[in-house]
């Protein structure tokens, strides 16, 4: 009897060695690449590292392209990670294969991570809800702004600190940089067709337009609005020959040949590296209301299969927060301005060279909500795809203005109505 | 001795040996068929399999998280209402009629050159060597590496043209140069391959036809027409077939090249397939598109093996 009491003692004391020893496995995967794929490199090892023997988080990324497409097959074939990230404007269509946090077959892990809405982005916070289901916590909002050639502008006379902000300024600007040999202005990174469309709805919302009416049933962008915006991006590569259709504007400004470009704030490593005096500035008031196009990361826990254990889930909650807490190592290396209040005040930040080039722009039009979104609806993406083709064509002079707009109308309604 | 002590077989397995051996003579085919046995099984599993269940799925509103709904050939009937699948596939055409002439004949003009010098000079193992490399990288290589040289501002190919003819195209922005643009990158790709399936043809043709012919008076254009292309007929129909189904499943260089533009100028079947199933998750039409993509390679090779007359060298 003793001797099957020690038995079991000793049996009792390796399983639950083993047991404690054995740290929760999750898988992280993210769509980041190169400089933000690094700052969640940074987070999640300081993550490891802190939680050494209890949570580990493997983290993949980088596949952009295929993202959300994997996501999905990863919950269908129930191998799916335990922490994903979501762009805001695709939670509609994403929904379905994300945990409602507020709502998770184990309660609500808001509640039990002690997450608090109100040390986010009260905007950001609320883009991550619907119908009373709360399915994203806020990393961050990310954008366009006006990246100058200061070297250009001292040399046409400009002055580098001043970067244009009225539509008035702006044209003076271009047309002195035309002058001189170099390309003016470039509204759309390196054009691919998703870029130009942004541009395209940079202007158009800048002008108070909307893409769609309220119930996602007609677009509502064939309109004085919408052409006239659309005429002013194709003039840019055409008629006002600030620029040429085509172009990679990317390429024009690290080699030094392009005054002003519309990027994002991941341009920041190659301008810093390029070599260029370069200057920073909120995207300026073209025509009416200084709008940038701009979206949002999110974290999420992807829908698990059933039966995941409750630690599983509380553990992907820890690494969540975690990762809130730390964003401030998010803006600086990644370049995203984070969405969690008390990071934004990190005095480490804000004294980073980053920051005061070119983040806290980004920041104050984000706190301006001046950071517009892109569309919100499940069939976002085939909307966008009808979209930028036709402006694609008008903007490499295939078509007219009136004929893109006309022809992304009617391909917009057929796709919202089912015809 | 020790081998011959290995050599020797107990009685009673000699005599399951025996009996195997007398089952097989018997039932010859089945030898046949247990020696295919384990690709046949990876290929129902692989390959098969996906396609059955491909064409099962096109008749569905897929959704295995809400439930999928059975559609019969609604997929179908709204694919074929839907202008710019249509346009997909004129396209997928047009790319295929520029691609597989471009790479057989490329192909061809290599295979003919490597043979015919490759006798006379020693660095030929070089040139060919050079020529078969571009197949050895990676699409998706293939296509940055193209894109880049065709680039508006950074281009080196754009900026030479550019400077000989200032008004020359900018091939990926414009419609209609992307297409033909691409098939210059794929024939580049793939011709290098072709290349060793015709070279291994060219060798199979005896040296003393050539030699009848030359005492005949056959000058080399009748040597081409009446002696090697009718020689090397299965290796241009390999060949074919081959080319014929990579020009219709081509997907990677126009992904990276042009993502199907400008507008929808170069948005071939395969991109077309793949933006509707895992850019709007529509399953089920994409799973349609396949299938007809499916018969599309299925008749086009057919014909293509008709018109060149290849039966008795299939059967």
């Amino acid at each position: 009897m003793r001797k099957s009491f020690l038995w079991a003692l000793v049996i009792g004391l390796i399983l639950g060695v083993w047991a404690t020893a054995e740290p929760i496995k999750l898988t992280f995967n993210t769509l980041f690449h190169e400089a933000d794929a690094k700052a969640m490199e940074k987070i999640i090892e300081m993550f490891n590292e802190e939680y050494k023997g209890k949570i580990e988080v493997e983290l993949i990324q980088g596949r952009w392209a295929q993202y959300y497409a994997e996501l999905r097959l990863s919950v269908l074939a129930g191998t799916p990670p335990q922490i994903g990230i979501c762009h805001t404007n695709k939670l509609v269509e994403m929904a379905d294969y994300l945990t409602p946090l507020n709502a998770s077959p184990v309660g609500d892990l808001i509640e039990m991570a002690g997450i608090d809405p109100a040390k986010y982005v009260d905007a950001a916070w609320a883009a991550g809800e619907i119908e009373g289901r709360h399915y994203l916590i806020p990393l961050d909002t990310h954008g366009w702004g006006l990246w100058y050639n200061k070297d250009i502008f001292a040399e046409v006379g400009l002055d580098p600190k001043k970067p244009p902000r009225t539509l008035a300024e702006f044209i003076d600007a271009c047309e002195r940089i035309k002058a001189a040999g170099y390309y003016a202005f470039h509204p759309a990174e390196d054009a691919l067709p998703r870029k130009l469309r942004r541009a395209w709805y940079v202007f158009f919302w800048q002008m108070g337009g909307q893409l769609f009416d309220e119930d996602y049933i007609h677009a509502t962008f064939n309109n004085p609005k919408g052409l006239l915006a659309l005429q002013f991006l194709v003039d840019i590569f055409n008629d006002f020959g600030w620029n040429e259709p085509g172009s990679n504007g990317y390429n024009q400004f690290a080699a030094g040949k392009l005054g002003m470009l519309v990027a994002g704030n991941w341009f920041y490593g190659t301008a810093a590296k390029s070599g260029v005096n370069w200057g920073y500035a909120p995207m300026p008031n073209f025509f009416g209301t200084p709008y940038t196009w701009g979206n949002s990361h999110q974290l999420v826990i992807p829908l698990q299969p059933k039966g995941t254990p409750r630690e599983v889930y509380l553990a992907a909650m820890e690494v969540i927060k975690f990762i809130s807490e730390h964003s401030y190592i998010w803006t600086m290396y990644g370049g995203h301005i984070t969405a969690y209040k008390p990071a934004a005040e990190n005095t480490e930040l804000l004294a980073s060279e980053y920051w005061i080039r070119s983040g806290k722009w980004l920041n104050e039009m984000a706190q301006k909500g001046l950071v517009h979104y892109p569309i919100n609806h499940p069939k976002g993406s085939e909307l966008e795809h009808a979209i930028q083709a036709q402006i694609e064509l008008a903007v490499n002079g295939v078509i007219s203005p009136q004929e893109a707009l006309a022809k992304a109308e009617e391909e917009c309604n057929k796709i919202l109505q089912g015809g | 001795m020790g081998l011959k002590g290995r050599g020797t077989i107990p009685a009673p397995f000699s005599k399951m040996r025996n009996r195997i051996g007398r089952f097989f003579y018997r039932h010859p085919g089945v030898e046949g068929f247990l020696f295919a046995l384990p690709y046949m099984a990876l290929w129902a599993v692989f390959l098969a399999w996906p396609v059955v269940y491909g064409i099962y799925i096109s008749l569905f509103d897929w959704d295995p998280l809400r439930g999928s709904k059975f559609v019969g050939l609604a997929n179908y009937l709204e694919l074929f209402r839907e202008p710019r699948f249509w346009n997909a596939v004129v396209n997928t055409f047009k790319f295929a009629g520029m691609t597989i002439p471009l790479i057989l004949g490329l192909g061809f003009v290599f295979a003919l050159m490597v043979w015919g010098w490759g006798r006379k000079r020693r660095g030929i193992v070089v040139v060919q060597a050079s020529l078969f490399f571009p197949y050895l990288l990676n699409v998706s290589i293939v296509a940055i590496v193209w894109k880049w040289l065709l680039e508006r501002d950074v281009g080196l190919f754009q900026h030479y043209l550019n400077s000989i003819f200032p008004s020359a195209p900018v091939f990926l922005t414009e419609p209609a140069w992307a297409l033909p643009a691409i098939a210059v990158a794929t024939a580049w790709w793939l011709a290098g391959y072709r290349m060793l399936v015709f070279q291994a043809g060219l060798e199979e043709i005896p040296v003393e036809l050539f030699e009848s012919a030359e005492i005949d008076g056959a000058r080399p254009y009748h040597k081409l027409v009446h002696l090697i292309l009718p020689l090397i007929k299965p290796s241009l129909l390999f060949a074919l077939v081959l080319t014929t189904i990579s020009a219709f499943r081509t997907f990677g260089q126009v992904l990276i090249m042009t993502e199907g533009g400008p507008g929808w100028a170069s948005e071939v079947l395969a991109l077309y397939l793949y933006r509707v199933g895992f850019d709007y998750f529509d399953i089920g039409k994409a799973a349609a598109s396949g299938v007809v993509l499916l018969f599309l390679i299925l008749v086009i090779t057919l014909l293509g093996v008709r018109i060149l007359g290849l039966k008795s060298e299939l059967q």
